[in-house]
């Protein structure tokens, strides 16, 4: 299956993106661009402004400020149009639960024009899931086959999926994401899936986005970003100002301190000190290091660490 | 979209069904005997000629044997049931998609919300108007013989006789719908739509409702005693002289609003509840709309 209507543009593009509940912020400058067909991993601690920014894809939200646009068109909220174009499995995986599964892909044919029916009865099939019982008397991982099922079946070319495994056993988790790459691969999805589960982005994802303090902090193709920072450890006393890159987040232990380092190709870190020690950094540590730090204005009060890193890339975000 | 809207209240539907079924067999017994001893004492007779006066034991005894059955009864059950009916039903619409989470489902559809939300009102408020025109002929039906001695402005056959009490329905049904959306809880919603849904009720029937109509005025030709004077049975104002004329204070300004005026008086009172109802609704639509923006 290929989606005719996904161009050759990025599948999403936002620009300054912000959402205001009252007084409060709950996501602000939000900027980037996920190419066409990418697995995005979007992680962030609860509040850091994850499903305020699926919920604008998704057209459930209108953006307070900025603008969004998914495979080139700009996103209204509530819209038919918009609408359409994404296909979304929400938190905790809502259906109804005394539906039966035929009546579930019944509501989805009544409420999206491009209604695949047979592709759902066949997924369905495939994972033994009678379609005549009811939502609340499947398993949790059957209940999430279904939403993922009417997900893809509304034929949108955009896959959302927010937390879709929480709260499912490993092997339900396994078989959901099995699903969803595999159905990635074959329809040509962009998919975008937020999730806590550190270690299940790194095995699915190839694009990543970290939100923390409802900024994005971190953008950009998995492996780029593992080629552009370093883990770095230093003597103790050395200044973050001395560092050949921005550090992002320091541990100090008795004399030495381990550095998340954010290089620049031209100088790398070991030529300058050779008694340093550089390693390469793993997802999880690189995702961790961004999750940890602090918010911007708290840096000033910890001189120690150096000022605000200057000249963020174009992919860090800074207000 | 409407099946939709359909499936999602089909089992309040068939709860309704059964309520409908259960009440037209009580009411169906009930009338027949009422319909019988009515006749069997030939009280249509005496009420057409004398206003029940010369048969005053008959139409004790009927009323003796019946008045609490259809009267005491409706204060007790029938008074909260239009609320209940309409407070259950709306509570579902927004206040228990909202609970749930599955508004997040139902509005990522390609389906925008506000037209979501329009076909839900308009499937569940067509079954309610079902509900209540149904209700409103099993009472009807079942009350008449006890109405040729009370009329119908007696509130226990003006609030179930007629349009008011499917509008009450609709009231209670929208003010649930809009606390459904206030709350994000379904019994909460449901409980917080009939408090304002008494208290209008109660303020319209008992402060607006004789005041709908310019009232008419009587001459008090009964100082020396009239046809059914003090003893109550019969439900007609002895200075009036006329089956079901509403005395408006008690009849102390002598001013009442005579027995015919009943369908104009039901059309005022629905017209009321209605465009409360609409309002209502307007608010929640409007709200829901928001909500996205």
């Amino acid at each position: 299956m290929t989606h005719d209507d996904t161009g050759g543009g990025p599948a999403l593009r936002t620009a300054g993106l912000g959402k205001r509940y009252g007084h409060v912020w709950g996501l602000r400058d939000c900027t980037l661009t996920v190419p066409a067909g990418a697995i995005v991993g979007l992680v962030g601690p609860n509040g850091a402004g994850k499903t305020t920014l699926l919920e604008m894809i998704i057209g459930l939200l209108k953006p307070s400020e900025g603008q969004i646009e998914v495979f080139g068109r700009t996103a209204q909220a509530n819209t038919a149009q918009t609408l359409a174009r994404v296909g979304y499995v929400a938190q905790n995986r809502p259906l109804y639960p005394d539906f039966s599964v035929a009546d579930m892909f019944h509501l989805g044919q009544a409420m999206n024009p491009n209604w695949d029916m047979n592709m759902a009865a066949a997924r369905m099939e495939a994972l033994d899931v009678p379609l005549k019982r009811k939502v609340k008397a499947l398993s949790g991982g059957q209940q999430a086959q279904v939403s993922l099922a009417m997900a893809l079946a509304k034929r949108a070319p955009l896959l959302v999926l927010d937390e879709p495994v929480a709260s499912l056993d490993p092997v339900a988790r396994l078989e959901f994401m099995r699903e969803v790459m595999a159905q990635a691969a074959d329809g040509g999805y962009t998919v975008i899936l937020a999730s806590h589960v550190v270690s299940e982005l790194e095995r699915f994802c190839d694009f990543l986005v970290v939100l923390a303090h409802g900024h994005a902090q971190l953008i950009g193709p998995v492996d780029e970003l593992l080629g552009e920072h370093q883990l770095l450890t230093v003597p103790r006393t050395t200044p973050d100002a001395d560092l050949p890159g921005t550090a992002i987040h320091r541990t100090d232990s008795d004399r030495h301190s381990s550095v998340v380092l954010r290089t620049s190709p031209a100088t790398p870190a070991t030529r300058a000190h050779p008694g340093w020690q550089t390693e390469s950094v793993g997802f999880e540590q690189l995702v961790l290091a961004y999750l940890q730090r602090p918010a911007k204005g708290a840096n000033s009060s910890n001189p120690a660490r150096g000022a605000e890193p200057s000249g963020p890339t174009t992919k860090v975000m800074s207000r | 979209m409407i099946w939709v809207s359909w499936r999602q209240h089909r089992s309040q539907a068939i709860v309704g069904l059964g309520l409908i079924c259960a009440f037209a067999v009580y009411g169906l017994v009930l009338g027949l005997q009422m319909r019988t001893s009515f006749s069997n004492n030939n009280l249509a007779t005496c009420l057409a000629h004398s206003l029940g006066a010369s048969c005053l034991n008959s139409v004790a005894s009927f009323d003796n044997r019946f008045g609490s059955l259809v009267n005491i009864g409706f204060y007790a059950v029938l008074l909260l049931l239009p609320g209940l009916i309409g407070a259950v039903v709306g509570a579902t619409v927004l206040g228990r998609e909202l609970e749930m989470g599955t508004w997040r489902l139902a509005w990522s559809q390609t389906v925008p919300r506000t037209r979501w939300l329009i076909v839900q009102l308009a499937v569940a408020a067509t079954g309610l108007i079902v509900l209540g025109a149904v209700i409103t002929l099993i009472i009807t039906w079942y009350r008449a013989p006890m109405d040729r001695l009370t009329g119908h402005f007696v509130h226990n056959a003006y609030d179930y006789e007629g349009l008011v009490f499917t509008a009450y329905i609709l009231f209670a049904f929208g003010l649930a719908v809009l606390a459904g959306q206030l709350l994000r809880r379904s019994i909460p919603a449901m409980l917080a739509a009939l408090v304002p849904w008494v208290a209008v009720r109660l303020v319209v029937e008992f402060a607006i409702r004789p005041h709908f109509m310019t009232p008419l005025r009587f001459v008090d030709h009964c100082s020396n005693g009239c046809i059914g004077g003090g003893n109550s049975i019969v439900d007609v104002p002895p200075v009036t002289g006329h089956l079901g004329d509403l005395l408006v204070g008690n009849g102390a300004t002598n001013a009442y609003q005579p027995a015919s005026r009943f369908w104009e008086f039901q059309s005022i009172e629905a017209g009321i509840f209605v465009a409360l109802t609409l309002a209502v609704l307007g608010v929640t639509v409007w709200l829901v709309h928001r909500r996205g923006t």
